[in-house]
């Protein structure tokens, strides 16, 4: 089936319909595959396109000889209404098929708040929500993304996860797929690395690819204005700065990283490719790259694009980094000192001296960019008025060295799985506001943005809940809880009817836990112990720094346990503690 | 200083690319003409663009056979760029032909109007001024509408489909 003529009618009635006409430049539309993929990001299509993830999963199945893959993203609501009105279901924007026509769907969980979109993509494609009810003509559905590293409350509705890195175990996933009945194929696919299958599996450890991967050069050009329509390159995948806080951190080690030639082809074949005016590098710290003075002045002679690097460390090196792609249009730097004051930058593991924020902030001054937008955390263990206030003496210090536009983005902390923190309480809804307005004066010298305490109390617990969250999960999506993350789109209220209804304890998911607890997570290895989650959290409450591995091995037991090391291109990794050995 | 040659280019946007606003458009052709290599004249100022003048915008929806921008370059515009874009352009954009014009020519002031096609399932309402035609139940209405007037909407007259069919312009000046 196809639904494009029934699509025709449709589209003149919705707003944005570039959105869901499909067919971009550099799509794939590749025919006689012994087993397809329907790739799905939970969300618009404006979120979804400007994910590098799927980029990469849809070159290196696409690039296979056996298999495809087409893509597909939630619509928005008033596309969902006329799909209803029409019986158009949801569909892939390659083939224009249905997604129940597909041997495999496949959603990449990114964030929490996404779950509730997931039912709704399931539902809009006639496949149905619990894998339970799935019978051999429906697909195979399966999942990976950071959220997996906890699948527990999405165990119900997918048939497989995969945890950790896609490249290699999705072609070993799709394999598997090629023939069989659906029993035997979820079977098989419980004995792939990296893979788990609620039905069969009793545990998993997180895929890990040794060494940066090959990277989509031809990538899709979308006609839609989506949120960073630009080329994308990957210059290194993880970080070790060991931010207590950070699940990404924690999650994507070892470092790996891609030489600074490579990212010089990859960059200019990517602008010749796609015409894109802008590459940004993509990383979870651009300026820890040991070749990052290299690539950014070899990548200056790529005249035809503009280079950006998201910036989000605070100290010079960053801010150097930030100038040497910049160009003569210095507009805003975002910096992230995450805490206010250094007590709590300690406990955090940030590694940042109050020093070294004021020198990155008079450097950027000096070097001409006017607008400077800081990030920083509210809620951290033990966070006290006084660290509160202490974000808003930075702000005013920034304001008075001279910068024509200070903004800072003030977000909760949800302590998350798989991190020292994971121990953690959660601040409730009234405590957030007592503590933000602690700093109601700093307005005054910047504009300071306040992520809504009830969403993250709500993230709180999808993401730390356990298998009695899915139900939850199925009620929001009942009750049009969809595309939570926006504003227009967000009732906290009915979100709490739910959970008091599903007689959720918040308080009691949201409060500290002790070394010996119980968590939903603990069938997923991601290489590090819980033991020395324990070991980092205490060390995070006594205020002690545990160094960046690239410096010295902290024994964290990722590398032993997966036979892998920090890939550095521009010096030696450090020795590494064996498994078992003394941790830092 | 030596400088470029303008060029006016004639593009046609069908298919499902009619669904395409006019700055999306405007968008995809200058992603295109980037990935010829062939190197165009950009606007001044910080954030530099490929600085490409478009005639009047088309409403979402309404298929485009007019299309004209114009675009500076100091490398020549043959057959052959225009059939090397052609194959690196999505499905639905494809462009006509480009003819060098004077550096003075201007298209508001070339430009007298566009020659739109609405297309109807039915008996085509009164109000509607234009010629008609009807072939095997399909109507078809042919109207003018001058430059920088409205231009019909898509549903606006109960019209199937819309199609702007050619654009008017004084004789083009061709250098």
């Amino acid at each position: 089936m196809n639904v494009l003529k029934k699509l025709v009618s449709v589209l003149d009635e919705v707003r944005k319909p570039s959105r869901y006409i499909g067919n971009e430049y550099n799509s794939i539309h590749k025919k006689n595959s012994d087993v397809n993929l329907c790739l799905v990001f939970p969300d618009l299509y404006d979120i979804g396109m400007s994910h590098f993830g799927m980029a990469i999963l849809y070159d290196v199945v696409n690039s296979s000889n056996f298999a495809s893959c087409e893509r597909s993203y939630l619509p928005w609501v008033d596309m969902q209404g006329a799909m209803l009105k029409n019986d158009i279901p949801l569909y892939s924007l390659e083939s224009y098929k249905p997604l129940n026509e597909f041997d495999v769907v496949g959603f990449t969980l990114q964030y929490e708040m996404s779950y509730p979109n997931v039912l709704r993509a399931l539902r809009l494609s006639n496949i149905p929500l619990h894998n339970s009810d799935r019978s051999e003509s429906d697909p195979i559905v399966i999942a990976g993304g950071p959220c997996t590293v906890n699948f527990s409350p999405m165990e119900k509705f997918i048939d497989a996860f995969l945890i950790g890195d896609g490249e290699e175990a999705v072609l070993e996933m799709l394999e598997t797929m090629r023939n069989g009945k659906r029993e035997e194929k979820l079977k098989n696919l419980s004995k792939i690395e990296g893979v788990y299958v609620p039905k069969h599996s009793k545990r998993v450890s997180k895929r890990v690819v040794k060494e940066m991967p090959s990277a989509p050069r031809a990538q899709i050009v979308p006609y839609t204005n989506i949120i960073h329509d630009r080329g994308i390159v990957e210059i290194l995948r993880g970080c070790t700065h060991g931010c207590r806080f950070c699940q990404a951190g924690m999650i994507y080690r070892p470092v790996r990283e891609r030489s600074a030639n490579e990212v010089y082809e990859i960059s200019r074949d990517v602008a010749r490719l796609t015409g894109h005016e802008e590459i940004s590098l993509l990383s979870l710290s651009s300026a820890d790259h040991t070749q990052i003075g290299d690539m950014t002045s070899q990548l200056k002679s790529l005249k035809e694009v503009s280079i950006s690097i998201p910036s989000t460390r605070v100290d010079a090196l960053s801010v150097e980094v930030a100038n040497a792609v910049s160009g003569v249009r210095k507009s805003g730097i975002t910096l992230a000192p995450e805490a206010g004051s250094q007590r709590l930058r300690d406990v955090i593991n940030k590694g940042i001296s109050e020093n070294q924020i004021y020198e990155a902030l008079e450097h950027a001054k000096n070097s001409g960019w006017s607008r400077v937008k800081l990030y920083f955390m509210l809620g951290l263990p033990t966070e006290t008025d006084e660290d509160v206030m202490a974000i808003g003496e930075m702000l005013q210090k920034a304001k008075h060295m001279g910068f024509k536009n200070v903004s800072a983005t003030l977000g909760i902390f949800i302590p998350k799985p798989h991190t020292p923190f994971q121990f953690a309480p959660q601040i409730g809804i009234e405590e957030a506001y007592r503590r933000y307005k602690l700093i109601g004066w700093a307005h005054k010298y910047a504009k300071i943005n306040f992520t809504d305490p009830q969403k993250s109390v709500i993230e709180g617990v999808l993401s730390r809940g356990g298998n009695e969250v899915s139900q939850v999960i199925e009620m929001a999506e009942k009750r049009d809880l969809i595309f939570a993350d926006w504003n227009e789109m967000f009732n906290p209220q009915e979100w709490f009817k739910i959970f008091d209804e599903c007689e959720i304890k918040l308080k009691d998911v949201i409060s500290e836990k002790d070394g010996n607890y119980e968590f939903p997570w603990e069938h997923v290895d991601v290489g590090i112990s819980k033991g020395y989650f324990w070991m980092e959290y205490q060390r995070a409450l006594k205020g002690i720094l545990t160094p960046d591995c690239r410096e010295k091995c902290t024994g964290c037991g990722v590398c032993p346990n997966f036979k892998v090391k920090n890939v550095l291109k521009g010096k030696r990794a450090p020795e590494i503690i064996p498994a078992g050995g003394e941790m830092i | 200083m030596k400088q470029a040659g303008k060029y006016l280019f004639r593009y046609k946007k069908y298919g499902l690319l009619r669904h395409l606003s006019h700055l999306e458009t405007m968008k995809m052709i200058e992603r295109l003409l980037r990935r010829t290599g062939l190197k165009f004249e950009q606007t001044q100022g910080f954030h530099q663009r490929m600085k490409l003048s478009f005639a009047q915008a088309l409403p979402t929806g309404i298929i485009d056979l007019a299309g004209l921008f114009i675009a500076s370059t100091f490398e020549v515009i043959d057959d052959p760029f225009v059939i090397k874009a052609n194959s690196l352009s999505p499905n639905g954009l494809e462009i006509v032909r480009a003819e060098k014009v004077e550096s003075s020519f201007k298209l508001s002031k070339a430009l007298e109007g566009y020659e739109f096609k609405i297309v109807f399932l039915e008996t085509p309402p009164l109000d509607l001024d234009g010629e008609v035609e009807e072939v095997n139940d399909i109507w078809v209405v042919r109207t003018f509408r001058p430059f920088n007037s409205s231009v019909p909407k898509n549903g606006e007259f109960g019209q199937f489909l819309t199609v702007r069919s050619k654009a008017i312009l004084s004789e083009v000046q061709v250098d």
